[in-house]
Parts: structure tokens; sequence; C-alpha cells
């Protein structure tokens, strides 16, 4: 029975001296706990740009840093164990990465982050839902339409090289026809239509990302005017009236002036034929004032007649 | 007169299904960007290259030399083609290179994208696999089977440029580039 007290008695201080050395390293230390992991991951993605956050991991006089790594759909149905650090995101401060250039596909991608003091690490913080860049906001694009003289010219907000745009301008009257234009990239002012004076045109916009084959909702429209400019038509009419009497006035004012001129300085006299003398006019009248008579009675043969008459 | 109608009417049928079905495939991939693929292969392209063992030697050889797969096997060669890669290249490749690495997966994911488009295109249309079609396929997977398993798969990697440029040709993706 001594025995067996004796043994229990051991027994319980060996157990009591086990517990006491176990307790030695967390009385000794100081009372810091493991670092803990990133919480409320989530992607905020607006017009392909990606950008994951997650609430920060507040360690008081401490900057903790995190690391971020993504795995797409392939790696995660063929190859699980293989996650790739993102471009930007190996040890950053803000509890945000953009992972824009790091989700290049398609599909659903996982994302996870943990944080880093010093030679402490935190789990890995996995984001609940897998994220795809198909469920990216897209907005309505910003453009600014100017007036080039009578060209409308639009320039739309550089949203980088997967946008595309489609640009609609009608002019403002009933009935009028829509066109369409697409225009490749943002940033540079295309020229849509050269505009008739005194009309006005309306022109809206949405943005098309051809990787996701989505568009994005249609922009204000927005409708300039060019004046309609009155004097310069009237002056117009006047020029084309004026030019027209010219036309007709001039040419007949020069043909009068050269007739008087003629008259004036060469005139042609032209005697009718009856007073043509072709001869002496003695031969002619061969008759005196005496032989007036004779004359009148004397009867010539036509040959005679002629004779005379041609001599 | 009657014979010459039907005949007529038969080949213009012929004729309108085949373009339907070409522009329908062509429609399937419009929206993927091929543009982006191209880029980040041209990026480690020479690094993947250089490590390629037996320079004399291709897998995909028979996309070069056959432009003769005809429009209606078009459908089919793609889609064996990604799943070639898909299930057996990306997969038998281990690369250590961070960089490279980060542009193989995401050629990888693009393909997977591709399929998956290629596949709600196939549920509309039909993308039978003709017998040409088949024999493709094998020759390549052949070819593949010749090598050891790494430099088959370092090989092809290499070779993604044709393929790119073969899918580009016969989709028509790039055409409003």
């Amino acid at each position: 029975m001594q025995t067996f007290t004796m043994v229990l008695e051991e027994i319980w201080t060996s157990l009591f001296m086990w517990f006491f050395y176990a307790l030695i390293p967390c009385l000794l230390t100081d009372e810091v706990a493991i670092l803990p992991a990133p919480q409320n991951l989530s992607v905020l993605s607006t017009n392909m740009k990606h950008l994951l956050m997650w609430s920060p991991v507040i360690v008081p006089g401490e900057t903790v840093y995190y690391s971020v790594e993504y795995q797409g759909e392939y790696e995660s149905l063929y190859a699980s164990h293989i996650w790739i650090p993102s471009s930007w995101c190996s040890l950053t401060e803000g509890p945000e990465c953009d992972v824009t250039d790091d989700i290049t596909a398609t599909v659903p991608y996982n994302l996870r982050v943990r944080a880093t003091l010093g030679s402490q690490t935190s789990a890995w913080s996995i984001l609940k839902h897998p994220f795809n860049r198909n469920s990216t906001i897209l907005t309505p694009p910003g453009m600014e339409i100017t007036k080039d003289g009578f060209h409308l010219v639009i320039e739309l907000d550089d949203l980088g090289p997967q946008f595309e745009f489609l640009v609609a301008y009608w002019r403002r009257e009933p009935g009028a026809e829509e066109h369409v234009k697409m225009v490749r990239s943002g940033g540079i002012p295309v020229h849509l239509e050269t505009m008739e004076p005194g009309a006005a045109y309306c022109v809206k916009a949405q943005a098309f990302v051809k990787a996701i084959g989505r568009y994005s909702a249609f922009s204000q429209t927005e409708c300039v005017e060019v004046q309609g400019e009155a004097i310069p038509l009237v002056l117009a009419l006047f020029a084309f009236v004026g030019f027209m009497l010219i036309l007709v006035v001039v040419p007949l004012f020069v043909w009068k002036m050269g007739r008087l001129l003629q008259y004036s300085c060469c005139p042609v006299v032209v005697l009718p034929d009856t007073l043509k003398i072709t001869n002496s006019p003695q031969k002619l009248i061969s008759c005196r004032r005496e032989e007036v008579d004779a004359c009148a009675t004397a009867v010539m043969s036509p040959e005679e007649l002629l004779r005379a008459w041609i001599s | 007169m009657k014979l010459h109608c039907v005949s007529l009417w038969l080949l213009g049928t012929i004729l309108m299904l085949c373009s339907v079905d070409n522009h329908g495939l062509r429609r399937c991939l419009i929206s993927t960007d091929m543009h982006h693929i191209e880029e980040s292969f041209q990026e480690i392209k020479r690094a993947i290259q250089a490590k390629d063992t037996f320079p004399n030697v291709t897998i995909l050889s028979t996309l070069e030399t056959l432009q003769i797969i005809k429009p209606l096997d078009v459908c089919c060669v793609t889609k064996n083609l990604l799943a070639f890669y898909v299930d057996r290249v990306f997969k038998d490749h281990q690369e250590p290179n961070p960089k490279i690495l980060r542009k193989i997966s995401s050629i990888a994911n693009s393909f997977l994208y591709m399929q998956k488009t290629l596949r709600q295109c196939q549920e509309q249309r039909q993308c039978h696999c003709r017998q040409e079609a088949t024999n493709v396929t094998r020759v390549i997977h052949d070819n593949y089977d010749q090598l050891e398993v790494r430099s088959a798969a370092i090989k092809s990697l290499g070779e993604l440029d044709i393929f790119l440029a073969w899918i580009a040709k016969n989709h028509e993706v790039t055409s409003s580039a």
C-alpha cells in the first residue's frame, strides 16, 4: 500500500514538473500570438483593372508586409500545388494589390494573401469565390466632343489596349439616319463627320472589351450645333445674280459700242446700183435740152438702146 | 433541264452550308484575345526554343505542310490540338523560372478559355471529326510519344507559334486588329 501511494506521488510530481517546464517558454516570452492571416478578401474590378483588397493586419508599432499569389483555372485543375507569385505584390505594404497583370485569361482565378512581419508569416488567406475578369464593371466611356470648323471630332478616354469603342452619331432631325463608327483606341481625336451649317449633331459612345465579349452602357448623348452663317449666304446670292447680269449685259454693251464705233469711225456707204456711174457722164446725157423732143421721139431699137446704155 | 436545276440547287445548298459553318466557327473564337497570347509567347520564345535538344525534329510539322486541312476539319483539329496542349504539353512541362512560368500559365489559361468557347459553339453546330482530322491529330500525338516526355513537352512549347499562327489564319480572329 505504501509503495502504491509513493508511486502515485512520484507520478503526480513528474506530471507537475512536466507542466511547469512546458509553461516556462510561455511565461518567459512576450505575448506575441501567431501572426493572423488577412481577412475579408475581395476583388474590386472596374474597366478591366482588378484590385484585390483585404483587411489589414494590425500590429502596433510594426509595419506588416503582404504577399499575394494566384492560380488560374488551369493550375487548379491540372497542377493544384502551383501558386504563382503576383507580378507586383511580393511584400507589399498596403492592404491591396493590383492584380491586373496577373489575371490574363477569362477564366476563374484563385487568389491568396498572407502577412509577413520579420521572420514571422501568417497562414494563407484565400479569396472565397474565384474571380473571373468577365465580371468586371464596365462604365460608359468619357468622351469629349469638339468642333474643328465644320468637323465633328470625338476624343474618348484611353482605357487601355483591351478597349474598343462604338460611336453612334446622327443629325438631330426627325427620320435622320444613325451612323456607327468603330474607334480602335481612346486618347486620340477622331473625325466623325463634316457638319452642315445650321444643323445639330448628336453623339453617344460605348466601350467594348473583346477579351470578355462585353459592351458597356452608352454614355450620355452630347449634341453640338454649327451656326448657320446667314450673311455670307445672302452675299453669295447677290454675287450670283450680279455675275449672271454681268454675263448678259457686258457682251451686249460691248456689241453696241462696237457698232457705234463702227458707224462713227468707219462708215460704209453703199450706193444703189442705179446711181453707179461706170462711164463718163456726157455719153449718157447725149441729149441736150433743145433736142429733148428729138430724144423723146426718137425710137431706138433695143440693141441700139442697150449699146447706148452700156457705152 | 430539271436534273440540271436540281444539281445546281444541291451545289448551292452545300456551298451555303459550308460558308455558314465556317463563318460560325470564326465567330466562335472571335472574342479571344489572340494578340495577347501571341505577345506572351514572343516574350518566352527564345528561352523555350533554346532548351530544345532535338532541333531537327518537329511535332507540329503536319500543320505547316497541311495548309491542306480543309475548312470542314478546322473545328475538330483546333479542338484536338487545344486538348493536346492542355492535357499533355503544359502538364508534362515543369518550369522552374517564375517569369517563364507566368507566361506559360497565361497561355494555358487562355487555351482553357478557348476550349470552353469552342465547346459552346459545338453545342450549336456540329464539330464532326472526320478521318482526316483524326489522322492529323494522331500523327502529332505519335510524334510527341517518340520523344522523351520532357524533351517532347519543351519542343511542343517551342512550336506554339506555329499553332497560334494556324489558329489566327483559320479562325480570322485577328481580322479586326
